[in-house]
């Protein structure tokens, strides 16, 4: 037996499979905040027929990382530099994160200055010694470290990606005089991203000393409440999953885990179904989560969080402060805006009945009709139209629009928010949208689907069967998956190229031994190797699979990325990689026969927009089933809003595919 | 307060916002992405703008203050020098008495149709690393014009689609790294293919009446806005006078005095009684002065207006004919663009201070500290232009940020990881200047220091400010330390001037050390120190 389990901020999910063409089952509880561990243990007990003690794999999409972050609650940690360097995480790349702010203001950094140290060493860019470390001033500096009482110590030198034997020394002398007690607990730059580009290094390697330790006690207790024998992984924001053990070297891997799940599932029910090339729409509460699959997940190394740079491969997910509780509210401008602030969960959007006055993007749907007042989160919350209505009626008095129309429009500019997330993961990185199908989930990404990708010209749209779940589907879907990557910088050329081939091998026997490590079997690897290239002078790589002519296809990728290809300029390799992926054994999920029907209505209601709105029943739904819009379709944890102009059928998978007409 | 003041509705609005600003974005996201040089790639020297027919600015992707401003007379001397326009064109120009600001900044400019009529222009503006003049990185100690480099006036590098060779071979013949000038080139006309492109979709998915009609509603809005903040300020005629401290000939007191009036929703602001035109190389071509006298205005604002032309309209510059903000060709102008332009903003910001005591931060450092660097490492000759941040002036809000770049500037640093792999230098120190912020209730922030070493001989050029006249405080609080140019030959330091030239040897050091932010209000633990 094998579950996944997503824990969110609001809700557990869980979704587990016996194996040998089983059954999947699906189940949901209120998340506990405080003791993340008991939410996953009661939802086992509850989805596991005969008992835990049958689980033999769990994998897990955590949020406790990127809370530590954002709440800055991380461990109690101290910075090592080079000579010369200890305010990197102050510095930063000297910008200030708003250009028009009478007072800027920068995310406080993850370590105090009080706690950033020099040692004295200097290498040059090709790894060379040009001052050897000195013991002696290390000792002196470790005294300091020793009196801060420390967590965890994080050290980046310069140039360490080239030569990491001062980091290494700068280690064993810390392990030596017992500075901290355990080896993990003293995160080397080296290890953690040995690519250049100081302050992003610091960055990544400060973040992961931050959160390590919140992590490792954090998987530390969901290990002792898990039966023995099964084994625990944890989501990577690449989308791959890893024994939970690697997280004590990779705790930053998991800062976007609870998304990467969510894009994993979705690519995972849309390609089975035949959509390989897929837009995600992950909208919940409080934000929506954007990204791009162009047949297989391509992660990037450039992201930041909470504006701090990370430099780990993670999926390019866009986040948006647009979800069902954003605050619609009138600028001094007399223009509408909807977000990013949120009324949150407490008092949430005023049809919540629990307080909330400010007219949301929630408010908007439910005036329209969209939310299914009876049975809103399947019967658990009643809603309170009035309370809704009179917060549009206030925002409409504002723009002089009926109460309708000032909700259609609180939707409209929701959805032109979304388009600039979808614009950002696609047209900026050379992929035509119109090329996509979107994929909806969350609880309100199906309602608002359709309307996001008329505005791209996106042929259609999938919602999956049960959109409410489908990060803890995309957990226990996840293959395994690890990568080695080392900076190597050189121009190249047929024999730098051969020279790479070879090197390569010794990534690739490193990630065969991991893989082997997470007792996946000879016949599930897989391994693609990499270059990052650009043309010599630019900042920015692209990555080219290793193939017959590297260089020929990294001037065909910048023709299609950029427009024009430099054939007469000198080409450099920054990064070789390799990545392996150990397949885990999936659910067979065989298309049921679709027998083409129209589908029966439960019943029908007045549109704002005139006309009548028929209503559906997820549950009723077969596959082959097929009916026009306008129309609604519920069931527990989402509604799909089907506009006119637009028609759904149901494939042999259940998924609901919408098409314009 | 006042109903919607937009011809168009509350919705759109806000629709077409995003949709004309998601066009500058893209553009700069590929100039980004497909350029060479650090300064452009890493140090993100560059804006992206859309513009109506009429040259009005619609839509930015904001980067760099001082560009945005001055781009509206880029596009105007476009217009103004070119009888017609067809689909594929592209002007190039970096004139500053045509279009441009100083001549490292080249701007491009290329019109969308819909149908046959002209609609809009987009454009963009790179800093780009050299283009020729007296010392490499083309910011020398000059006297006139010429000295700066190869002189663009507005002309065609694209017609029709059909590149102009021999423009392009010209001006990258004039560039000490020519290689790396082509490929940035091309990546502002990879830039514009994206604009015009995204343009063009645009106007066939919301129709062309429409789009236009949006365009110049967004104009209203922002017009409105900006009237709206300057409707707080109370009614008044206030004063402020700071001064810059040499031309790079000679250190003396070059005075900028501001005058603004400020009646209801507008503002005048007048530079009568500034100095007369420099023969160095401090002068400010006008855009400059209204760029930076429009920012001062855009900062009031708590909303996050867009920044477009109706930003501009409430907002009148007056800058006297002859003065070293208005100068005559062929006055230098080449550090008018990074230096006057932040003195300009301390001046402005100092007269706002009277009537909005609680709102106007302390001065900030003040200027970009501008270091170039050029020569020959082995047969390949190198060039190399960075800034530095330093100390924000501190407010009635907290602290000033220390180490970062203020005003009209906001580009990053080069990695030092970057750098010393493609250039003979060694970074030895980079970090904050301990105690350099101004005392006060809320401190200044601190400045910089960086230490760079030379591997090969080379010539260094430094332009910056506040080496003599310290940044200002505010209600009581005490000015930010002055900056420190430091040359460390066979281990002897001299202090050198703030605007300074030479030719240096290798193992030669160039130790930059970079203003404190002005202190804001009295330390009271102070205070009570004080007898009486």
């Amino acid at each position: 037996m094998r579950a996944g389990v997503d824990i969110g901020g609001t809700f557990t999910d869980l979704v587990s499979y016996d194996g040998d063409g089983g059954q999947l089952s699906i189940h949901k509880l209120l998340s506990d905040p405080q003791r993340p561990e008991r939410s996953m243990l009661a939802g086992l007990e509850a989805i596991v027929p005969g008992g835990i003690s049958g689980l033999e794999q769990v994998a897990h999409g955590s949020t406790v990382a990127t809370n530590a972050i954002l709440e800055r609650k991380g461990a109690r940690t101290a910075l090592l530099t080079s000579a010369g360097f200890r305010d990197l995480l102050f510095i930063g790349r000297q910008d200030r994160p708003t250009l028009y702010d009478i007072h800027p203001r920068i995310p406080t950094p993850l370590i105090p200055r009080e706690r950033c140290y020099e040692v004295e060493e200097r290498l040059d860019f090709r790894g060379e010694v040009l001052q050897p470390l000195d013991l002696a001033q290390l000792d002196r500096v470790l005294e300091r470290v020793a009196a801060d009482d420390v967590d965890s110590i994080a050290v980046c030198l310069l140039y360490s990606y080239v030569n990491r034997n001062h980091e290494q020394l700068i280690k064993r002398r810390i392990l030596e005089r017992g500075i901290v007690d355990e080896d993990w607990r003293v995160v080397l730059s080296s290890e953690v991203l040995p690519e250049f580009r100081e302050y992003e290094r610091a960055s990544t390697v400060a973040l992961e000393a931050y959160v390590r330790p919140v992590m490792s006690r954090y998987i530390g207790e969901l290990e002792t409440a898990l039966p023995a024998a099964s084994s625990l992984r944890i989501m990577k924001s690449d989308g791959g999953v890893m024994r939970a053990g690697r997280v004590r070297r990779q705790a930053i891997h998991t800062a976007l885990s609870g998304p990467a799940a969510g894009v994993m599932g979705a690519f995972h029910l849309a390609s089975v179904a035949g959509h390989d090339r897929i837009i995600t729409l992950d909208m919940g509460g409080t934000s929506t989560d954007v990204a791009l699959v162009a047949g297989e997940p391509q992660p990037r190394a450039e992201s930041a969080i909470d504006g701090l740079p990370l430099r780990v491969r993670m999926l390019d997910i866009k986040t948006i402060g647009a979800g069902g509780g954003s605050i619609a509210r009138v600028d001094a401008g007399g223009a509408l805006r909807v977000g990013p602030e949120s009324a949150g969960a407490n008092p949430g959007p005023a049809v919540y009945g629990l307080g909330g006055v400010q007219a949301t993007l929630s408010d908007a749907n439910a005036i329209l009709g969209r939310l299914d007042a009876e049975r809103f989160l399947g019967g658990n919350m009643a809603l309170d139209l009035s309370a809704g209505e009179r917060a549009l009626a206030e925002l409409a008095r504002q723009i002089g629009y009926s109460v309708v129309d000032t909700a259609q429009g609180v939707i409209e500019v929701a959805i032109v928010n979304i388009d600039r997330a979808i614009r950002h993961v696609s047209i900026a990185r050379g992929h035509d949208p119109r090329d996509f199908t979107l994929v909806a989930f969350g609880g309100a990404g199906p309602l608002h689907a359709c309307a996001a990708a008329e505005g791209l010209d996106i042929p259609g749209v999938l919602v999956p069967p049960a959109p409410g779940v489908l990060c803890a589907m995309g957990l226990l879907l996840a293959d395994v998956a690890v990568e080695y990557s080392q900076s190597v910088i050189c121009r190249a050329s047929v024999e730098s190229i051969a020279a790479l081939r070879e090197s390569q091998e010794d990534l690739l026997a490193r990630a065969r031994h991991e893989l082997r490590q997470e007792g996946i079997g000879a016949e599930a690897m897989r391994f693609v190797a990499s270059l990052d290239m650009r043309y010599e002078g630019q900042a920015f790589e692209l990555n080219i699979p290793f193939g017959a002519d590297v260089i020929e296809a990294f001037h065909a990728e910048h023709e299609r990325t950029y427009g024009h290809a430099m054939r007469w300029r000198e080409v450099e390799i920054i990064n070789s990689r390799v990545n392996g992926i150990g397949k885990i054994d999936k659910p067979e999920m065989a298309a049921l026969e679709a027998n083409p029907h129209e589908a029966a209505a439960f019943g029908e209601k007045r549109s704002p927009l005139g006309g009548q709105t028929a209503l559906y029943e997820r549950s009723d739904l077969k596959p082959g089933a097929s009916f026009a819009g306008e129309a609604l379709v519920y069931q527990m944890d989402s509604t799909t809003y089907v506009p006119p102009g637009w028609r759904a059928r149901v494939d042999g998978y259940m998924n609901l595919l919408l098409e314009r007409v | 307060m006042k109903g919607a003041p937009v011809s168009v509705d509350a919705i759109s609005i806000e629709v077409f916002k995003n949709l004309f600003a998601a066009v500058a974005e893209e553009m700069g996201l590929t100039l980004q992405r497909a350029s060479f040089s650090p300064n452009i790639r890493e140090r993100l020297d560059f804006s992206c703008a859309v513009f109506d027919a009429e040259a009005r600015m619609i839509a930015q992707a904001a980067h760099i203050p001082v560009h945005l401003g001055s781009m509206p007379a880029s596009v105007a001397a476009a217009v103004e020098a070119c009888d017609e326009f067809h689909p594929g064109d592209v002007v190039v120009l970096n004139d500053p008495y045509h279009g441009g600001t100083h001549l490292p900044d080249i701007t491009m400019i290329s019109p969308v149709f819909a149908g046959g009529d002209l609609s809009y222009f987009v454009a963009s503006r790179a800093h780009h690393a050299d283009v020729g003049g007296m010392t490499p990185g083309s910011a020398p100690l000059s006297t006139e014009l010429y000295q700066e480099g190869i002189i663009i006036p507005p002309l065609k590098l694209r017609l029709s689609g059909w590149m102009n060779e021999g423009a392009m071979a010209l001006i990258v013949a004039n560039s000490r790294n020519p290689a790396e000038r082509i490929g940035d080139l091309e990546a502002q006309l990879a830039a514009h293919r994206i604009g015009e492109s995204r343009l063009a979709d645009m106007m066939i998915e919301h129709g062309v009446e429409s789009t236009a009609e949006h365009a110049n509603a967004l104009l209203e809005y922002s017009r409105y806005m900006t009237e709206a903040v300057i409707a707080r300020i109370p009614d008044g005629v206030y004063r402020f006078r700071d001064a810059m401290e040499g031309d790079g000939q000679r250190e003396y007191e070059l005075p900028i005095q501001a005058q603004i009036e400020v009646s209801g929703e507008a503002m005048r602001v007048d530079f009568s009684g500034s100095a007369p035109q420099a023969l160095g190389n401090v002068n400010a071509v006008p855009a400059i002065v209204r760029s930076a006298t429009w920012y001062c205005a855009r900062l009031l604002s708590e909303e996050d207006i867009p920044v477009n032309h109706g930003c501009f309209q409430p907002v009148a510059v007056t800058t006297p004919a002859g003065s070293f903000l208005n100068p005559r060709f062929p006055a230098a102008v080449v550090v008018g663009n990074t230096e006057t332009s932040q003195r300009i903003v301390d001046t402005v910001l100092g007269a706002l201070a009277q009537a909005l005591p609680q709102d106007i931060p302390a001065a900030s450092l003040g200027t970009m500290n501008n270091f170039t660097v050029g020569g020959f490492d082995g047969d390949d000759q190198f060039v190399y232009y960075e800034t530095l941040g330093g100390g924000h002036g501190a407010s009635n809000r907290g602290d000033g940020l220390s180490g970062r770049h203020c005003h009209m500037t906001n580009t990053l640093n080069t990695p030092v990881e970057a750098l010393e792999y493609s250039l003979p230098l060694r970074v030895r120190r980079y970090h904050l200047r301990d105690d350099s912020g101004g005392a006060g209730f809320h401190r200044g922030g601190d400045g910089i220091v960086r230490e760079y070493e030379l591997l090969v001989p080379a010539t260094v050029t430094i332009n910056s400010e506040r080496r003599l006249r310290p940044p200002y405080g505010l209600s009581g609080g005490a000015p930010g330390q002055c900056g420190l140019n430091i040359i460390r030959r066979d281990g002897e330091d001299t202090v050198v001037s703030g605007k300074h030239s030479a030719y240096l040897g290798a193992g030669d050091r160039v130790i930059i050390e970079t203003p404190g932010g002005g202190g804001w209000g009295v330390n009271q633990s102070d205070a009570e120190v004080i007898p009486g």
